[in-house]
């Protein structure tokens, strides 16, 4: 992926934060809501995040150098995916490609965020493409991770999104590359 | 986290609730509620850094761990709890993992214990999805889905209905008592799902506040309004409007799938798809070799990687640098040996 101008996207980032504070600041003293920038996790938003087109501005995000943006945009698209309308156009927006990168990342976070994204993301059509070998050898080593909140991610999408055959299929050929061994898997 | 927020700050700081305790693992003698919060910016927040399990640090040791119980049990079913002791606490304090059997309680659990004071000593309450069985983090994923799909298919209700009613407002023919009748309905029916909705088990999730009341003929709920939306929709742009947004109500969108103008933003950024073709026409330029190497591949590598070699600039003279010390040396050492040339000794044979 080509380098981004990084003016371009602190101005995206920016932007989301100036949305982000604008929630915090209408907020109630007593709701944490918007103190811990929970604007794209609480659905009651989602109809201003629509209009606002921020789908688009959390996908733009993962394609950044700076991993703080990724882990951002990521986080964003894992809170939006699960609504049918977002999920839909992270689809048709070339999601799943800019998400299994993210599985490549050393940021915990954002591979939690891209795993549970990619589990909102199987719909009947694109079950098949998040289902491929890649991804399901790398959910194997996943599985195989001290870190426990990847092992259980991991697994439940191994078990839940993948057939047995698939599974067993992707274990076999991972028996002959002896890829999981010596692979950092992603830290703190 | 109850922080203080600044966005002034030019820096963005990763989530600390996940580094949080494993801090703590790494040194026992500064607990994390004194470490200081550091005011982040913004921070993203998902369902995975949220569990059923939270961890209650600075509990003053001196058996006080029933009154610790009842205190979480306030807030909703304790499943199950004991005391960590494997895990490092600070002096005269105890640790203690508590399982709450929703994930509401657990939120509203945190947000009342953390940073309280608690039997002379100051609570400090974490979500430690690491306890997490892989049943429990499914269970949770689910329970995420649900509560969104019925929120917004609330939502949406709510919008039909208040489309409905000003419609009916609206139409000429309409007669005071239907109109009422109209309104009225909508208002029980939006109680009882208010109702509904408070005593459900995601009753917790904080709800953005309503903006002071301008028109009080309009039933009001806890959930926010087309309107709120519209004010903070101009906020951004010009502040000096929102009060006029209020007043007037704003036309409210038929379904969620309608497509909006897209409004105007603070800081303008090229389109999606003018922004995919700059990329790929940089991504043509300069990485054409890599590109001829990632084809020749059978199968697309998805996942962490081993780091990559370094690449070396073989034009580089710093290359060098090793060979031509060691040429260097060994003419040194020639002109010293030309000097001092070595002479044998010849030995004169004996001759017998």
């Amino acid at each position: 992926m080509s380098r981004k101008g990084s003016a371009e996207g602190s101005d995206r980032f920016e932007y989301l934060q100036t949305l982000v504070t604008e929630f915090q600041d209408t907020d109630s003293e007593g709701a944490s809501a918007g103190k811990s920038g929970k604007f794209s996790y609480d659905p009651k938003n989602y109809n201003h995040l629509r209009d606002l087109q921020v789908t688009d501005l959390f996908l733009d995000m993962l394609t950044e150098d700076n991993d703080n943006f990724v882990e951002f945009g990521m986080g964003g698209l894992c809170n939006l995916s699960m609504v049918p309308e977002f999920r839909d156009f992270i689809l048709q927006n070339d999601g799943i490609n800019l998400i299994t990168n993210c599985l490549s990342k050393r940021n915990e976070e954002t591979v939690l965020s891209a795993i549970t994204t990619l589990m909102n993301l199987i719909t009947i059509n694109s079950r098949s493409e998040i289902t491929q070998p890649g991804v399901l050898h790398c959910m194997l080593r996943f599985s195989l991770s001290e870190s426990p909140r990847l092992r259980n991610l991991a697994s439940v999408f191994l078990q839940d999104c993948c057939s047995e055959e698939q599974v067993a299929q992707a274990e076999k050929q991972m028996q002959g590359q002896q890829t999981a061994l010596g692979i950092p898997l992603p830290k703190d | 986290m109850a922080a203080p927020v600044s966005h002034k700050q030019s820096c963005w700081k990763a989530p600390e609730v996940f580094k949080h305790h494993e801090q703590r693992k790494i040194c026992i003698s500064r607990p994390k509620y004194r470490e200081g919060r550091k005011a982040k910016a913004v921070k993203v927040y998902t369902i995975n850094l949220e569990s059923c399990y939270v961890m209650v640090q600075g509990v003053p040791a001196i058996g006080v761990m029933n009154e610790l119980i009842q205190l979480c049990a306030l807030y909703g079913t304790v499943e199950e709890y004991r005391p960590l002791d494997e895990y490092p606490a600070e002096e005269f304090t105890e640790v203690y993992l508590v399982k709450f059997q929703r994930l509401a309680s657990a939120r509203a659990a945190k947000r009342h214990m953390d940073e309280k004071s608690f039997y002379g000593g100051v609570l400090h309450v974490c979500y430690v999805p690491e306890y997490e069985t892989v049943e429990d983090t499914r269970l949770k994923l689910q329970d995420r889905m649900k509560y969104i799909m019925k929120t917004l298919h609330y939502i949406a209700k709510e919008k039909r209905q208040m489309e409905d009613a000003a419609a009916e407002t609206t139409s000429p023919n309409a007669t005071l008592a239907p109109s009422e009748a109209t309104t009225s309905k909508p208002s029980t029916t939006v109680t009882d799902n208010t109702e509904d909705l408070s005593s459900h088990e995601y009753s917790a999730f904080p709800l953005i506040p309503l903006p002071p009341r301008e028109y009080p003929g309009c039933y009001r709920t806890n959930l926010p309004t087309e309107d709120k939306m519209g004010t903070l929709h101009n906020a951004i742009v010009d502040k000096r409007h929102s009060s006029d947004n209020m007043t007037s109500p704003n036309t409210p969108s038929d379904t969620f799938r309608d497509q909006q103008v897209p409004l105007q933003a603070s800081v303008r950024f090229l389109p999606r798809t003018t922004q995919l073709e700059n990329r790929k026409r940089l991504a043509e330029e300069g990485t054409e070799q890599s590109l001829k190497e990632a084809t020749s591949q059978s199968e697309i590598f998805i996942g962490p990687k081993l780091p990559e070699q370094p690449k070396l600039d073989m034009e580089d003279e710093s290359l060098n640098t090793t060979v031509k010390i060691i040429r260097d040396t060994l003419k040194q050492v020639e002109s010293v040996a030309e000097v001092k040339p070595v002479v044998k000794k010849v030995k004169k044979r004996r001759r017998i």
